[in-house]
């Protein structure tokens, strides 16, 4: 009778501290105050200790009762941060091609050593000056070759190729091309 | 009198998609060497081969340029000076055949009407990774009117005979000059800007 009774309010005392509900500290409650009715049958020693326990039961009810609503308040902040960031995630990449940079634009990383940073116009100009002193340094070689080689007097340069116009711009193609000319056969 | 270096300057320029071997095929005909390593060119660059036709000393200037779209603006620049384009595709690069047409698009928006065009499907060797049949090129260049080989810059095939053919189809379009006509009018814009006679001085 006793045990079969005993079964369920009584489990309360086997749970993990943590895990304990306000119902579990009225069973525990329960238990207890029955076990101090039994004593207090036989002698009456125990009404002050009886307060007490309550006193300290009544402790623990609000000690569960406020940890789990902490716990509940912290779980439920956790989730909004959660959401939050992954609301400034999904913002932050969809944004960087759509709204913040258009369509044809992209973003220049200033930290990166290797960034792109000169314009076409410049890569234009440094290769047409490259390409510029290749073609002096081969008319060199060449004439160079011809004189070690004793083909060419001394003082008659007949071999002037400088023939590297700037790459043609239309219209200004033909009369640089036409100056270089001039001058390559002023100096026959 | 002074020992001419070349009877004929023609400029050359080479275009396609960027790795289809631009590089390497002209590497091939002015060095006769190979390189695997890929390096990707920067814009615009050059190389010169004098070549013997018909009895003339003919100075080629081929102009490389990078298939890289990002360079489109510094490489089609060059497109005007040229008398003769050659287009490469990659026979185991299907993209790059069929981008063909948008080459030949930028020959007419930017090259000289009476440019000599030639078509080259290089990298022939590697027969197992083959994607565009020999014909499939052979037709593309019929239906323009241009002529076609395949190449090898790797195994050396057909780049020479390619660079020659090109030079000799634009030697056939050159007017002949006899030789005392020198200083020749240079400013007429049509193909022979190359003109230089500097023999009898």
């Amino acid at each position: 009778m006793d045990f079969h009774e005993e079964s369920s309010p009584a489990l309360a005392f086997e749970k993990d501290a943590f895990e304990l509900t306000v119902e579990d500290v009225y069973d525990i409650s329960y238990v207890v105050g029955r076990d101090l009715l039994r004593i207090s049958r036989t002698g009456e020693e125990v009404s002050d200790l009886q307060f007490r326990i309550v006193r300290v039961l009544e402790m623990f009810e609000t000690m569960v009762n406020k940890y789990n609503l902490s716990l509940e308040e912290l779980k439920m902040e956790r989730d909004n941060l959660k959401s939050e960031l992954d609301r400034v995630v999904t913002e932050s990449s969809t944004g960087q091609e759509t709204q913040a940079v258009g369509a044809n634009q992209m973003v220049v990383d200033l930290s990166d050593p290797n960034r792109p940073r000169f314009t076409m116009q410049e890569l234009k100009e440094v290769l047409q000056e490259r390409n510029q002193l290749k073609a002096q340094l081969m008319v060199a070689q060449e004439e160079l070759q011809l004189y070690k080689s004793g083909i060419l007097p001394q003082g008659k340069s007949a071999m002037v190729e400088v023939d590297l116009d700037a790459p043609a711009q239309n219209g200004a193609a033909a009369i640089n091309d036409a100056k270089e000319e001039k001058t390559t056969i002023g100096k026959l | 009198m002074a020992k001419k270096t070349y009877d004929l300057l023609f400029k050359l320029l080479l275009i396609g998609d960027s790795g289809v071997g631009k590089t390497c095929v002209l590497f091939r005909f002015s060095d006769d060497a190979f390189n695997t390593t890929f390096i990707s060119t920067i814009g615009i660059d050059f190389k010169i081969k004098t070549v013997e036709l018909q009895g003339k000393k003919i100075k080629l200037q081929i102009w490389d340029t990078a298939g890289q779209e990002r360079f489109h603006t510094i490489t089609t620049s060059y497109y005007r000076g040229a008398m003769g384009i050659m287009l490469v595709y990659d026979i185991t690069n299907a993209k790059s055949f069929e981008n063909i047409s948008k080459w030949l698009r930028n020959i007419d928006e930017h090259a000289n009407e009476d440019v000599e065009r030639m078509l080259l499907g290089n990298k022939c060797d590697m027969e197992d990774k083959r994607v565009v049949p020999k014909a499939k090129g052979e037709q593309i260049a019929r239906e323009h009117g241009i002529r076609f080989f395949e190449t090898s810059a790797k195994a050396n095939i057909n780049i020479e005979k390619a660079f020659l053919t090109l030079a000799e189809d634009i030697l056939r379009k050159t007017p002949v000059k006899e030789p005392n006509s020198e200083n020749v009018d240079i400013s007429s814009g049509s193909g022979v800007t190359g003109w230089k006679s500097k023999c009898c001085s």
